[in-house]
């Protein structure tokens, strides 16, 4: 950035940079040159859509992770720091989202944990009056009464923030990172956060949060930067906060105009229908009918439930209450073996988990939905049926690979996924629901699987998207349902897919009439 | 989206399926250049080793029940499971069925069946243990273990049946063809039966994705809980049928008869280059692992080493062979992850990835 080299002069105390920080894992690119200045007494935070690499850039300032290239100056004195501990030396902290104390400690010793105090004397003794009062201190001087004495596992995840943050400062830390506090909180619980937060800037630390929630982030941000695949948009003071530029920011490329599929879903038949389906506490009374030909979006915040719904109409979760009916036929509470045989199939967010068996071969993962249509002399497996198979859909889903044997764990992202299309396509499904289908998938490889989607919806197969990506959302759905804390909100239909549209839609629990 | 600069992909169909998944396949080659090896320095230096054909067959007699037992723990195994009751099962069945003929007098033959059926309970109710009660497999067949064996204690008395018919006895001494001990052709048969079950059936294929990572297949749509059961209920039968053709070789039963079986069976199936965390793993190797352990073991006794000796010998060999795998491999029986782990955790670099 330009302003960059200006300030290699030395600066007041609290002042952390970086510059023209990159970092590569693999082939991938999560972070392209970016360059900031965290400053004392401010309140600077990231946005940018999920894998925009706002996490990754807190990882490294914080010590997780070292940059690629780049460098890191504090007080205009360059830092590098192999591990967390050799950040809290030099005053940098992180608050994680969901922090791990120790459950059966108590607060105060998690508090102290690597650094208790002793006394002097053989043999040294931990000081434990002295370390209940100081931990009792550091919570009070942020205005909290949590009581130390208590394990830790009696916590909640807000609590575990909050003495996280009394952590940092008995560590002397002075600058202090929030990667995405609020998003597992309540919005009283965010009231708090931010209580300490501000408590902690007019005292004259540095602050750096992560959140996607645009109203908070105007509500707290002293300066706000904007990241975007890997790459720093801008960088604005509150002069420059403007709602909507900053969304579009976000998304980018609002200016182009997103290649939109136009089917005519409205004549298919209804494949998918789900009524009142409930699973406490993670969603209440949904209900939405997929068409034939139709593509149907699931826009949210990550925990917002949609997962979640997707796992209960495929079987893998108990509904508490509601139906859903396939093609007209009941399949509430069905196992997934026999939803899949009825015609739809799941395609899971997380990959390596359990969307595929990554050290198997790729022909193996391609049939491991199907063994039962393959051909089979005495439950003997026909091999060359099976490769067959295997490579047809190889070739059919464009899947780049040395060969059918090649163990899948070896292929990019991209590919992994086209088998685990290929996979459930060769059952000829009706219903298909793809959550984050373009999650670790490289920018080229999306597009070849947004084709794909768009191929299949062609062919009749009623599609439902879960995705974070609005771009993805644009460009694929005939409608996107927003869900906020498990509650369908908003629904947007044809030319009303907008970015910007989709991306407030979902942010609060009055839809689009925020 | 055709793509011309990719050669591969057109290829894809001419290519023969390959050990791509098994990136060990020379392990087994491995163990067989040392099985041979073995065999051939026993022959040589220890006298009695090779008396003749027929004795040198002879001697599998004293171990193929270890390698029955492994056929079975090998299926578990692969699912990622454990099952320590084998010992126990066998015992157990193998009483069952000495007392039905003794007690009952029930025809000898009738008895072994109902001993294998006995053996196929056990292994259900580790099965059903472990599925229903979602316990983890290790802490409910070391439980059942205790529970199988307490029963064969029981059940057996203070002076077990013994002195079974001749031609029971057959089963454990007996020969077929000539100098071919017959328990060497039951093991032969059941290894490929085995093999066809685990390697080229879609039982064994949902077995091995069970193994791997039972969370994909279940959203993969497999029905863990009855591939899991069917596993544990074949290694009761493995079990049962390992202790019947011991009962048969000594013609007399004892509850503790199966004690032995356990720790040389796990050692075998690790040997063989089966992953302890379930997936990796092929029948060829296990029984390669059987042969080699079993004339190890033979060879140092004709030697004149005691039992002691072997066995700290066995020891050294099941370390040995799973650093060496490890080391080769950077995977398996997760000793490889844990050296890493101490050697320090380094975040991944530009360009140096392997795969």
């Amino acid at each position: 950035m330009s302003y960059a080299a200006a300030e290699t002069a030395p600066v007041a105390a609290g002042h952390y940079q970086a510059t023209e920080v990159t970092k590569t894992f693999g082939s991938v690119s999560v972070l392209r040159g970016v360059s900031l200045t965290l400053r004392p007494g401010r309140i600077h935070t990231m946005m940018g859509e999920n894998g925009a690499g706002k996490s990754t850039l807190f990882k490294i300032l914080s010590g997780l992770l070292r940059p690629t290239t780049g460098e890191l100056r504090l007080d205009g004195a360059p830092v590098a720091f192999s591990a967390p501990h050799d950040a809290h030396q030099r005053g940098i902290y992180l608050v994680p989202q969901e922090p791990a104390l120790m459950p059966e400690l108590t607060v105060a010793e998690t508090m102290f944990v690597g650094q208790l105090p002793t006394r002097a004397g053989f043999p040294r003794r931990v000081d434990w009056p002295g370390l209940r009062r100081q931990a009792q201190q550091a919570l009070s001087s942020l205005g909290l009464a949590i009581d130390v004495g208590q394990l830790a596992r009696h916590l909640s995840i807000a609590q575990q923030q909050q003495v996280e943050c009394a952590k940092a400062l008995l560590r002397g830390c002075r600058i202090i990172l929030f990667d995405e506090p609020t998003s597992p909180l309540t919005s009283h619980e965010v009231e708090r956060l931010f209580g300490i937060m501000r408590r902690l800037r007019d005292d004259g630390c540095t602050l750096g949060f992560i959140s996607h929630r645009m109203d908070e982030v105007l509500d707290i941000s002293d300066d706000i930067s904007v990241l975007r695949d890997g790459a720093l948009v801008d960088t604005v003071d509150r002069s420059g906060f403007d709602r909507v530029r900053l969304l579009s920011q976000m998304v980018g490329r609002e200016m182009r105009v997103i290649p939109r599929r136009t089917a005519s879903f409205s004549t298919g038949r209804p494949m998918l229908q789900v009524e009142g389906l409930a699973h406490a506490p993670r969603f209440h009374d949904v209900g939405f009918t997929l068409h034939e030909g139709e593509v149907l979006g699931l826009a949210g915040l990550v925990g917002a439930g949609r997962t979640e719904i997707a796992e209960t109409i495929f079987g893998i979760r108990t509904p508490d209450a509601g139906h859903v009916r396939l093609g007209g036929d009941e399949i509430t509470g069905l196992a997934p073996h026999a939803i899949i045989r009825r015609g739809l199939v799941y395609v899971p967010e997380d990959r390596a988990r359990h969307g595929a068996i990554l050290p198997m071969t790729i022909t193996e993962n391609i049939t491991s939905g199907l063994l039962d249509r393959l051909r089979q002399r005495f439950g003997l497996i026909d091999r060359n049926d099976e490769d067959r198979t295997g490579a047809a859909i190889v070739t059919q889903y464009r899947v780049r690979c040395a060969g059918i044997d090649q163990p899948l764990r070896q292929l990019s992202g991209g590919n992994q996924q086209k088998v685990v299309f290929g996979k459930w396509m060769g059952l000829q499904p009706r219903v298909a629901i793809l959550d984050e289908p373009t999650r670790g998938v490289d920018v080229g490889a999306k597009d070849e699987i947004y084709e794909l989607i768009e191929e299949l919806a062609k062919a009749g197969l009623a599609i439902l998207v879960i995705s974070s990506e609005m771009e993805e959302l644009v460009r694929l759905c005939d409608r996107v349902l927003s869900i906020y804390e498990g509650r369908i909100v908003a629904e947007i239909e044809g030319a009303d897919i907008t970015p910007a549209r989709v991306g407030q839609s979902y942010l609060s629990r009055d839809g689009l009439a925020a | 989206m055709a793509d011309p600069s990719n050669p591969g992909r057109n290829e894809v169909t001419a290519r023969r399926r390959n050990a791509a998944r098994l990136p060990l396949d020379g392990w087994e080659r491995s163990l067989l250049v040392l099985l041979v090896l073995l065999v051939a320095g026993l022959c040589l230096s220890v006298d009695g080793f090779y008396p003749g054909f027929a004795g040198f067959l002879a001697l599998t007699e004293n171990f193929l029940p270890f390698g029955l037992v492994a056929l079975g723990l090998t299926t578990v195994i692969l699912t990622g499971g454990i099952d320590l009751s084998v010992g126990a099962t066998a015992g157990l069945s193998a009483i069952v069925m000495a007392e039905l003929w003794s007690g009952l007098h029930v025809s000898i033959w009738l008895a072994a069946v109902v001993g294998l059926l006995a053996g196929g309970v056990l292994g259900a109710v580790n099965g059903l243990i472990i599925t229903r009660l979602r316990t983890e497999p290790l802490i409910a067949t070391l439980a059942t273990s205790f529970i199988y064996a307490s029963i064969a204690t029981a059940l057996a008395g203070p002076s077990p049946p013994a002195g079974f018919p001749d031609a029971f006895n057959l089963i454990g001494t007996g020969t077929l063809i000539g100098p071919i001990p017959l328990q060497l052709v039951l093991f032969s048969v059941l290894a490929l039966l085995f093999t066809l079950l685990l390697q080229y059936s879609t039982f064994g294929r949902r077995i091995v994705m069970v193994g791997y990572s039972s969370e994909a297949a279940r959203y993969s749509g497999l029905r863990i809980d009855r591939i899991v059961l069917s596993a544990y209920v074949i290694s009761g039968v493995m079990s049962a049928f390992a202790g019947i053709v011991l009962a048969a070789y000594y013609s007399a039963v004892r509850p503790d008869m199966g004690d032995v079986l356990l720790l040389s069976t796990i050692t075998i199936v690790v040997l063989g280059g089966v992953s302890i965390f379930g997936g990796e793993g092929t029948i060829a190797g296990v029984v390669i692992a059987v042969l080699l352990l079993g004339f190890l073991r033979q060879g140092m006794l004709i030697a004149g080493y005691s039992d002691m000796v072997t066995t700290m010998l066995t020891g050294a060999i099941l370390l040995g062979a799973i650093a060496i795998k490890n080391i080769l491999s950077g995977r398996g029986t997760g000793l490889a992850a844990l050296l890493t782990r101490i050697r320090g955790r380094r975040p991944a670099t530009t360009g140096s990835a392997a795969e």
